[in-house]
């Protein structure tokens, strides 16, 4: 700032922005996310910028952690408080599910490794398994909910019964939502999309990932405490 | 909830008609606004619930035409605290400053041209609205039912809150302007992402045990139920781990609530002070590490609040430790608007005045803090009007003053008119007076009712001194919430012919906001965002023309000094 000279004329500093400065470098539109690479250091000149949905998510997931977090600290504290807490039979199937969670986390890399190479066949195949498999979690850990209550265990039994209710319900309502994006990335049209279909395919991938890792905390925390 | 903001940005687009295109924009402008008149619906809710309560704790048989009808069973008046405290905690203190003021300036400051992800901002508004409306409803209900639609109302305002704090962050991270670094950031700015950041992981503590507190009632589960209860209780040990299980749930939202309110207050006072100061804010990184620090240790202090309610007793002293340690921050920031202070030639209007109030008030409640973190004095001084005292004047009344204050300042941004000076100094005194005489008697009955537990205590001249200390601060409550009503004529009187700002920055203010007209354009700066060279507080550069350099002014267009 001191050295250059200013011209005399100017006496209130302030002004229009924009006419000012800056404008030579800015993109020629805002709309795409094509041709931003060369801008990305300046974050989010356009209000379109896409990295906004990979902080969202990233945001998001720390917040459903702490909803989860709170529950597994409830669970550990009346667990360890309780003298007459009713051990449960964990429905074997569970390992099941468990093992088709994992699968379509893998094959969702798989998937997105196809698209990265440009073969869409393949991603949509490999894609739609993962959606598959995901329904495919979801209706066993119905099936998980039916055998316990042929035990005669409800979620109102006991406080075993809650928390292995309300982790599952909690656990699959947020897997649904993973589920509809998936769905999403599968049919949605992104010639007209804000963001490409590999960027959506990766925030994607960055929840489903975490839906995965997430169940398996909860499992071994119901396993522990059973 | 990422995808679904799919056509979002398009800020042009025509909706609807004029009232639906206003009612349910999605300009962060009209949104903040929503906030802000929410916000002042339920401060006046609240403050005529606060006075039915000391009205009726001093003279219970008066009747006042329709508001006694509020308290008039006990059930009833038992609804009136808890209604209270949720509409000024919620709806007032995390509404205004972080939700209303927040959003209308939080993508101006930083050259955004809107929030990351507008229509989800517009669902958060109007899911908070819903939720006021049940809040409202809860009061009138049975009180079985009444709790029940209490609780479905946090819930969803939670929900919505969580939305806005990813909005917040998201916005503050990704759509900063071209060279708005993180250092040149204003500390409005960085309270607002501390806040957003902090709120993301308590509410949804507190989502999780309202979720919990539902199931109980609805599913029958057994969370907080009485068989949980009875089979958390060993034969012959006197704790109750089920009533702590709620406690800390609570108690970690709830600890870390204050520093939500208090947090974008923080930001307030030092951008004022500075502004108004005419120099950078003192210290200024140490000041945002102390607002980061704020977040981070009111995220840990939760223990605190359970001295008298039996914990392991080892963590009492850990909790201790840490509720102490939030003095280090709390003493950078006092020492940063002290030394932005010193030897500054200041312009003493309104709004400083109450930024300065703000300052006086979290001082003093602080200094009753120390009181309250020290947990072999806690047990002995806890009682209900020594904690409500403390709050009350360093968590409610401290960010009302900075709400104030932000409003006086940025008045001329938000409705191109300025609040008329006298009748605000007028308010301001007033009420600076009014809640030192309402808040500090509090402390003393505290402390003086305390007393009377001890062995060998006058019971009698302590008797004699409880009762005309409770009608002299139910006076002190009149007086302040009728000073309100001189607000009341200023605010409404201001927004239709309150002198109009011709210039586009009233207050030479170095931040972007005031780049553009007061009344800015639906698109902010248009395509783009102004480039900015500098860091928000450039007040007497040397060798400048100017007492000020606003942000977004090229190195070489800045006027030298003859």
């Amino acid at each position: 700032m001191p050295g250059t000279i200013a011209p005399p004329d100017i006496e209130i500093i302030i002004e229009d922005s924009r006419g000012g400065g800056g404008g030579g470098e800015r993109p020629p539109d805002g709309g795409d996310d094509g041709d931003n690479s060369d801008f990305d250091s300046y974050r989010g000149r356009q209000p379109a910028s896409p990295r906004r949905f990979s902080t969202a998510i990233a945001i998001a997931m720390v917040s459903i952690l702490m909803f989860f977090m709170a529950l597994a600290s409830a669970f550990l504290v009346l667990h360890h408080s309780s003298h007459v807490w009713v051990a449960l039979h964990l429905p074997k199937i569970l390992w099941v599910n468990t093992a088709v969670l994992i699968g379509s986390s893998f094959l969702l890399e798989r998937a997105r490794k196809r698209l990265i190479l440009g073969d869409d066949r393949g991603f949509r195949k490999l894609w739609l398994v993962t959606t598959v498999m995901g329904f495919l979690f979801v209706a066993g850990q119905l099936v998980a909910w039916r055998q316990l209550a042929a035990q005669g265990v409800y979620i109102a039994s006991n406080q075993a019964g809650s928390f292995f209710y309300i982790f599952t319900g909690a656990h699959g309502v947020h897997l649904l939502g993973g589920v509809a994006a998936l769905l999403f990335v599968l049919l949605r049209n992104f010639e007209k999309a804000q963001i490409s279909r590999s960027l959506a395919a990766e925030i994607t991938s960055y929840y489903w990932h975490f839906m995965d890792g997430l169940w398996i905390f909860l499992f071994v925390l119901l396993y522990l405490g059973k | 909830m990422v995808t679904c903001d799919g056509d979002a940005d398009q800020p042009e687009t025509p909706r609807g008609g004029f009232v639906l295109g206003r009612l349910f924009s999605t300009d962060h402008k009209t949104i903040g606004l929503q906030y802000l008149w929410l916000a002042l619906i339920s401060v006046f809710l609240g403050m005529a619930m606060s006075l039915v309560m000391r009205i009726h704790l001093v003279w219970p048989g008066v009747h006042i035409p329709f508001f006694s009808a509020l308290g008039d069973t006990p059930e009833r008046y038992a609804t009136l605290p808890l209604l209270h405290g949720s509409l000024m905690v919620f709806f007032v203190l995390t509404a205004a400053p972080q939700l209303g003021f927040g959003n209308y300036l939080l993508p101006l400051q930083i050259g955004a041209r809107e929030m990351a992800f507008p229509v989800l901002n517009c669902c958060s508004f109007w899911v908070s609205a819903v939720s006021l409306l049940g809040m409202i409803a809860a009061f009138w209900a049975v009180p079985q039912n009444g709790i029940t639609i209490w609780i479905i109302s946090i819930c969803i305002f939670l929900a919505a809150a969580l939305c806005s704090a990813i909005n917040f962050s998201v916005t503050a991270i990704d759509l900063r302007a071209k060279g708005m670094t993180l250092s040149r950031l204003p500390l409005t700015v960085w309270a607002w992402l501390v806040n957003a950041i902090l709120g993301m992981l308590i509410f949804s503590i507190l989502l999780a045990s309202c979720a919990g507190l539902l199931s109980d009632h609805f599913l029958g589960t057994h969370f907080f139920s009485a068989a949980a209860f009875l089979a958390s209780q060993p034969a012959n040990v006197a704790a109750d781990p089920l009533a702590a299980l709620w406690q800390r749930l609570f108690w970690f939202f709830a600890q870390a609530e204050v520093y939500i309110a208090m947090l974008p207050c923080f930001g307030f006072v030092s951008h004022l002070i500075a502004t108004f100061s005419r120099k950078p804010v003192w210290k200024e990184r140490l000041v945002v590490l102390a607002l980061c620090a704020v977040g981070l240790a009111g995220f840990c202090v939760w223990g605190q609040h359970m001295f008298s309610s039996g914990l392991n007793p080892f963590s009492p002293l850990v909790f201790s430790v840490l509720a102490s340690a939030l003095g280090v921050p709390a003493v950078i920031l006092l020492g940063s608007w002290f030394g932005t202070l010193w030897e500054a030639r200041l312009q003493l209007n309104t709004s400083l005045l109450f930024a300065l109030g703000f300052v006086s008030l979290f001082l003093s409640g602080g200094l009753s803090g120390v009181f309250l973190a020290r947990h072999e004095l806690n047990s002995g001084a806890v009682s209900e009007d020594f904690v409500t005292g403390h709050f009350h004047l360093v968590m409610g009344v401290a960010a009302t003053f900075a709400v104030l204050a932000a409003l006086f300042f940025w008045f001329p941004k938000l409705f191109g008119r300025r609040l008329n000076e006298s009748l605000g100094k007028t308010h301001f005194w007033l009420t600076f007076a009014g809640v030192y005489c309402v808040f500090m008697p509090m402390h003393w009955l505290g402390l003086i009712s305390q007393s009377a537990r001890n062995v060998g205590a006058d019971l009698s001249s302590i008797a004699t001194w409880i009762g005309p200390m409770r009608s002299f601060i139910t006076a002190g409550i009149l007086i302040t919430v009728l000073a309100q009503g001189i607000f009341l004529v200023n605010f409404v009187w201001s927004l239709l012919r309150g002198e109009l700002v011709k210039e586009g920055n009233p207050w030479r203010a170095t931040t972007l906001e005031w780049s553009v007209d007061s009344l800015s354009p639906r698109d902010n700066f248009g395509d783009g965002g102004p480039p900015v060279y500098r860091g928000a507080y450039e007040f007497n550069v040397p060798g400048i023309a100017e007492d000020f350099i606003p942000q977004h002014i090229a190195p070489d267009r800045v006027a030298k000094a003859n």
